[in-house]
């Protein structure tokens, strides 16, 4: 494993800063003008900033194409993500080659949801590789030069790769034991998949037991109640407690825009308080604040950690 | 097995538009075992075939162990039907896509005679378990994983195919993301090493598949084939004898339900 750090993120991990991270969505359009206007909101407020790859199975602008432009106009440091859903291992040796082509620091390799969960449901789902494969792959192109079959590849990328873990997994010990292989393999971080629950997060961090690869924990401030409605019914793994999802309903019978905007950030400022002055006692590294087109709330969430 | 059910009587019915005279042919292997080839399906195909106009010019009913994917076998069949196969304007084969493809080409290659050749069927994979209820285990990659898997096929079984699972997707009971009426097969992975004693083995990555031993379409060889005295052989075995005896007396997974319930 080697010690060199390419990213402004594996510099915080590195220097036992207390991370942020952000979340920036390309949609199904021919530009990425509203992440690239979310991206500058975020600007100083968060180190970097996950740039979705079809998220929930949605096809999407390329995330590849997404993350360059982005930290290019904006100067925001991406963390590309790429699933393997959708790709061979050619395809994804060829997009990791072009991150490193493209100036991109930072890769999250994911599993990716199943293409049937998505808006294109007919498509041939790939997975050729899985999302531990993937880090292994990467891993072997940054540090020794070589692909999977052991061939040379010349100036090899400088990146670093990250892994996903889901905390609320139905079968923790199966989930703790695939972080572990994920481990094994070189992830060089940990995010978590969105938790509501600190004792969720409290029995997955008992179970993974000590580890040296820094965990950031996914949070989501919902926006709207459809917003934390959705994870609730929809994303699996992700429980939403009923009482913050009766306090964002409630916000929806506010006609006054400002009013509704303002009583929102208080629900969620009160609940996320909670949560991160929990977190504070975890080993949590930092925070990944999944609030997609919601960055008003993060100042005040950093807050907390002060 | 291969699994398989009966495609829409619309579509069937698509693939003969203009056409009048067909020939109805069954199939004496899986089909026939999944009553969607054996000799009833084969007149109910042919009775639905005449309500809606056509002329069934014969109906080629293969007996079990008579599979229409052997051409040895299944040309024995349409030799003896040659001048309807020769006047016919589409062939509807009751078998998996291996039948439709040995009928095809022995039709056309062997016979000398260009017909339409339609599937009836939808295969739906290989398949075990039984007597009612059947899944999908194996895909016939070309090298099998179950060694590494505690013998439970991910590629198979992982709705994704993940060699590295389980994926951040599964749910309440250790169902699969995709579908909540199937398990996780990563769970069972896991479960099952759990009884073995082999937990370590769990935190190890499994190398990416190796696909290349799946270049399609794949061709076999066999140095000796299955003649009929290899066959009986097979079949008056005291072990087959007395393992046909107890199916013939065992009961209906129904009525075994009642008993127990007694």
């Amino acid at each position: 494993m080697t010690d060199e750090v390419y990213s402004d993120l594996m510099r915080e991990f590195k220097e036992g800063k207390y991370v942020f991270t952000g979340e920036l969505e390309p949609e199904k359009a021919g530009n990425v003008n509203e992440p690239i206007e979310m991206a500058k909101e975020l600007l100083g407020l968060v180190v970097a900033c996950n740039v979705t790859d079809n998220p929930q199975s949605f096809a999407y602008v390329s995330s590849l194409a997404a993350s360059y432009k982005i930290q290019k106009e904006t100067g925001m440091e991406c963390v590309y993500q790429l699933r393997c859903s959708d790709r061979n291992r050619m395809a994804l040796l060829s997009d990791v080659l072009g991150a490193g082509t493209l100036g991109i620091k930072n890769i999250l390799a994911l599993a990716g949801d199943h293409v049937s969960l998505g808006d294109t449901p007919d498509a041939k789902p790939v997975f050729d590789l899985d999302s531990t494969t993937l880090i292994h792959m990467i891993r072997k192109m940054v540090d020794e030069g070589k692909d999977l079959g052991g061939n040379e590849i010349a100036d090899p990328p400088k990146l670093h790769v990250g892994g996903a873990a889901a905390p609320g997994a139905a079968h923790l010990k199966a989930e703790v034991g695939k972080v572990q292989r994920k481990i094994n393999a070189g992830v060089e971080y940990l995010q978590t998949q969105v938790v509501y629950y600190t004792d969720v997060l409290d029995k997955f961090f008992n179970e993974l037991g000590e580890t040296d690869v820094p965990i950031l924990v996914g949070i989501f401030p919902a926006r709207t109640f459809g917003q934390a409605d959705f994870f609730d019914k929809y994303v699996a793994g992700v429980d939403v407690p009923p009482d913050y999802l009766e306090s964002m309903r409630a916000t929806k019978q506010i006609k006054d825009k400002e009013k509704k905007k303002e009583e929102v950030d208080r629900v969620n400022i009160e609940f996320f308080t909670k949560f991160l002055e929990h977190l504070k006692g975890t080993p949590a590294a930092g925070c990944h604040m999944m609030a997609v087109g919601y960055p008003r709330i993060i100042a005040p969430l950093k807050k907390v950690m002060e | 097995m291969i699994a398989q059910e009966q495609k829409p009587m619309e579509e069937i019915l698509g693939y003969l538009e203009g056409k009048q005279k067909v020939v109805v042919m069954g199939c004496g292997g899986c089909a026939t075992f999944y009553h969607t080839g054996d000799k009833k399906a084969v007149n109910e195909m042919a009775e639905k075939l005449e309500k809606e106009g056509k002329e069934v010019l014969t109906k080629i009913v293969m007996p079990l162990g008579m599979q229409a994917c052997e051409t040895e076998k299944c040309s024995i069949f349409l030799q003896k039907n040659r001048s309807a196969v020769e006047n016919c304007d589409a062939i509807m084969v009751m078998s998996c896509g291996d039948g439709v493809q040995v009928v095809t080409e022995y039709t056309d290659e062997e016979m000398g005679i260009a017909k339409e050749v339609y599937p009836v069927n939808d295969p739906l994979g290989l398949v075990g378990g039984g007597p009612t209820k059947f899944k999908e285990t194996c895909q016939s990659c070309g090298m099998c994983e179950l060694g590494k898997t505690a013998g439970v096929c991910p590629l198979t079984s992982c709705g994704k195919g993940l060699m590295n699972g389980p994926c951040g997707g599964v749910r309440e009971g250790d169902k699969c993301e995709i579908d909540p009426d199937k398990d996780c097969a990563w769970v069972k992975i896991y479960k099952r090493m759990e009884k073995l004693g082999k937990l370590d083995a769990f935190e190890q990555m499994n190398d990416p598949h190796e696909w290349s031993k799946m270049k399609r379409p794949r061709l076999f060889e066999l140095e000796k084939p299955m003649g009929m005295m290899d066959m009986m052989g097979a079949m008056m075995n005291l072990n087959t004898i007395s393992g046909y005896m107890s199916m013939m007396f065992a009961k209906p997974p129904a009525e075994e339900e009642e008993a127990k319930k007694e």
